[in-house]
């Protein structure tokens, strides 16, 4: 039973961070229809920007987390107007191709100037915990938690009430009539695509905490991003929220299968991922439009 | 939705299979042209980056001295090397660019289990001789592969001096946990362990693996804490290592013995975790502790070799870089001994090879494996490596039972 409890902690703490995680890339792909192949590139930048303040000066990397978001959208602004405007209506092979190129090219050019060497952010509470009747709750991973639970919030509120945010979902429900009320489209795309990137970014410096950098580590977020963004609906936030925190407990209770199948021993921590797949594969067939997804045109 | 997953599954695959070249093209007549895919981005990048020193670093000697007498006659050597990215598909693919369109003479192994049993393969097409320092697998060894040649001990024996010290421990310590990644190197440490463990009489209390693509351990760590084992295990590479290390501290799981197949010897390690690192043991394939006398052509002990790599480097060279320059050794003089460059007669003389180096024993059984060299125990203490184990080669003694995670 303490195990039962303890899974289901980690499977929360580690789902919250996949949220904010998948978040920035639903947005991009619900409203701009790019899939970004570039956003684990992006959240290793963020990774980078924590542990470059961290070790230069002594900066927290909670309070990391704005600056990496501010960075990361300028960057990611610059970079939609300069560059992925060009193939916004182009085929998503086009979209595809760019953003794994542009993928290619910022670890190569973070290859440089980190080289290959693992670090880390290890601040002096780094592992510190406490207890609950055996369950053991390490604090980073609960202000990780709540962080990401505080940005995923403010996003909400934001796409909701502001007029840009309100904006950007008229974007993405239809090009033409938002453009006829006044809408600047090239400029919405450009902030969500910024919003995308500071998300990555903030989700970067917040995975500095627990896990090691190097400037591939980008990678296997790519995926799980991915399919929480799949398994929680598309282009929204409550989905990414939804989709992480289902990801996460998937993950973590699948570690704890362990039968004999036919004189085949069968482990559950090696099917994490086979499992977190089957639920999405059993979502899509009963809800196509995911967990919190609305039907759309 | 399904159309778009469909190309994305696509551009994986285009991703998976892309290859780029690291260094230009470069062979002459009297230049011995060595080829080598090694992991110089994707997960295993830091590994691959010691394999490429390593191999350097005897490159650049054996110039420096005059190059490589071969039947008469001194050669200048190079080696072309790809970036494989960490993924065994493109290792193989590089391999035969190598061969067929680059026309190096040799191969050098990649970085990793993985990636080398399939250039192995390819070698084993091509009749290429291959020596590799950084495949531990038996797996590559165990298909009657004949042109591959490994340098290093087994996979199986990684773990095995640790539990060789814990047996001499006291308190002796009697419970075993095990997790490893689902790769073929880790899960052939895995079973090693699993095995050695009940001929000591110890009892395997967890023994698990989990994705080598994981991104969180902590449901691995809480499985282990709850069968709270004395000798806390772990199968794997770096990025796992550390994950774990982290995990245990988290979860406050206390045990006596921690100890981690690949990590723990990586400057990161250290660098990564600070205090926590310390009393961490890891298996290694050679430390600057060991002491062989090697035969004239190279450094001869361990502690030259470490020097004059650190003067070049400005780091201290760990197992990777030692096997991988070992793997270079192995052909220097087997070709030596050969007389010529002709692959056949080049591979026959590494078969028939029985030599002592710096790195210790090259030698190799019939499968192309160096079993007859035993692998060293180094634990972690106050920040710096320390070889513990076996106790003839030891510079240090191990710090046990492990102290509370606050003490340390």
């Amino acid at each position: 039973m303490q195990l039962f409890f303890q899974d289901l902690v980690n499977g929360i703490l580690a789902g919250g961070i996949l949220a904010v995680v998948a978040l920035g890339f639903s947005l991009v792909w619900g409203i701009m229809n790019i899939i970004n192949l570039a956003h684990g590139a992006f959240i290793m930048l963020g990774a980078y920007i924590a542990w470059q303040l961290f070790t230069s000066l002594h900066v927290d990397p909670f309070l990391s987390v704005p600056v990496a978001f501010v960075i990361m959208f300028g960057f990611g602004y610059l970079l939609q107007r300069g560059l992925i405007n060009r193939v916004v209506r182009a085929p998503v092979l086009a979209t595809f191709l760019l953003t794994f190129g542009l993928s290619l090219l910022i670890q190569n050019l973070a290859l440089m100037v980190w080289t290959s060497d693992t670090r880390a952010v290890t601040p002096v509470y780094s592992g510190a915990n406490f207890d609950i009747h055996g369950v053991t709750i390490p604090w980073a991973k609960v202000a990780t938690l709540a962080a990401a639970l505080l940005i995923t919030l403010v996003m909400y509120l934001w796409l909701q009430r502001s007029k840009m945010g309100r904006a950007i979902r008229a974007t993405a429900m239809d090009v033409g009539a938002a453009q006829m009320v006044g809408v600047r489209v090239a400029h919405i795309y450009g902030v969500t695509f910024g919003i995308g990137a500071a998300l990555a970014g903030a989700a970067g410096a917040l995975l500095s905490l627990s896990y090691s950098l190097n400037p591939s580590m980008g990678e296997p977020f790519l995926i799980r991003g991915f399919v929480v963004c799949v398994l929680g609906g598309l282009g929204s936030v409550e989905g990414a929220l939804i989709g992480g925190l289902a990801y996460g407990i998937v993950a973590s209770f699948a570690s704890n299968i362990d039968f004999t199948l036919y004189g085949q021993h069968v482990s559950g921590t090696g099917l994490q991922d086979v499992v977190a797949l089957l639920v999405l594969l059993a979502v899509l067939i009963v809800r196509p439009t995911g967990l919190a997804g609305r039907a759309t045109a | 939705m399904l159309r778009t997953f469909r190309l994305f599954l696509i551009a994986s695959f285009v991703a998976a299979t892309f290859g780029v070249p690291a260094t230009p093209a470069g062979a002459a007549g009297d230049t011995i042209l060595f080829g080598s895919s090694v992991s110089l981005t994707g997960s295993l990048a830091k590994e691959g980056k010691l394999t490429q020193e390593g191999y350097d670093f005897w490159k650049d000697y054996i110039n420096q001295h005059g190059g490589l007498k071969v039947g008469g006659k001194s050669y200048k050597v190079d080696i072309k090397y790809y970036d494989d990215e960490s993924k065994p598909a493109s290792a193989q693919q590089l391999a035969e660019r190598l061969i067929d369109q680059d026309h190096v003479n040799f191969i050098l192994g990649p970085y990793g289990s993985g990636t080398a049993f399939t250039v192995a393969q390819m070698v084993e097409r091509k009749k290429m001789p291959m020596v590799e320092g950084n495949g531990a697998a038996e797996k590559i060894f165990s298909q009657g592969f004949r042109y591959t040649f490994g340098v290093l001990s087994p996979a199986k024996k990684y773990l095995q001096g640790v539990l060789d010290m814990a047996a001499k421990r006291k308190p002796r310590p009697v419970t075993v946990a095990i997790s490893a990644a689902s790769d073929a190197f880790s899960l052939e440490v895995q079973q090693g362990v699993v095995d050695y463990a009940q001929t000591l009489g110890f009892k395997v209390v967890y023994s698990n693996k989990y994705p080598d693509t994981t991104t969180d351990v902590s449901s691995v760590v809480s499985a282990i804490k709850a069968t709270n084992p004395d000798i806390i295990l772990n199968a794997g590479h770096l990025q796992d290592a550390l994950l774990i290390h982290k995990g245990l501290k988290e979860q406050n799981v206390q045990a006596k013995i921690y100890a981690y197949s690949v990590g723990p010897d990586t400057p990161d390690f250290v660098n990564s975790l600070g205090k926590d690192a310390n009393f961490v043991y890891g298996g290694a394939q050679w430390s600057e502790a060991v002491k062989y006398q090697g035969q004239a052509g190279f450094y001869k002990s361990a502690m030259d070799y470490a020097n004059a790599f650190d003067a070049v480097y400005h780091h201290r060279p760990d197992y990777h870089n030692a096997e991988s320059t070992a793997a270079c050794l192995a052909f220097q003089y087997a070709l030596q001994k050969a007389g010529t460059l002709d692959s056949e007669k080049v591979r026959d003389a590494l078969q028939s090879l029985d030599i002592v180096t710096f790195y210790g024993i090259i030698k190799f059984d019939s499968r192309g494996l160096n079993v007859f060299k035993p692998m060293v125990v180094n634990q972690i203490q106050h920040g710096k490596l320390v070889t513990v184990w076996p106790e003839f080669t030891a510079n240090g003694k191990p710090m046990y039972p492990a102290p509370p995670w606050a003490q340390r």
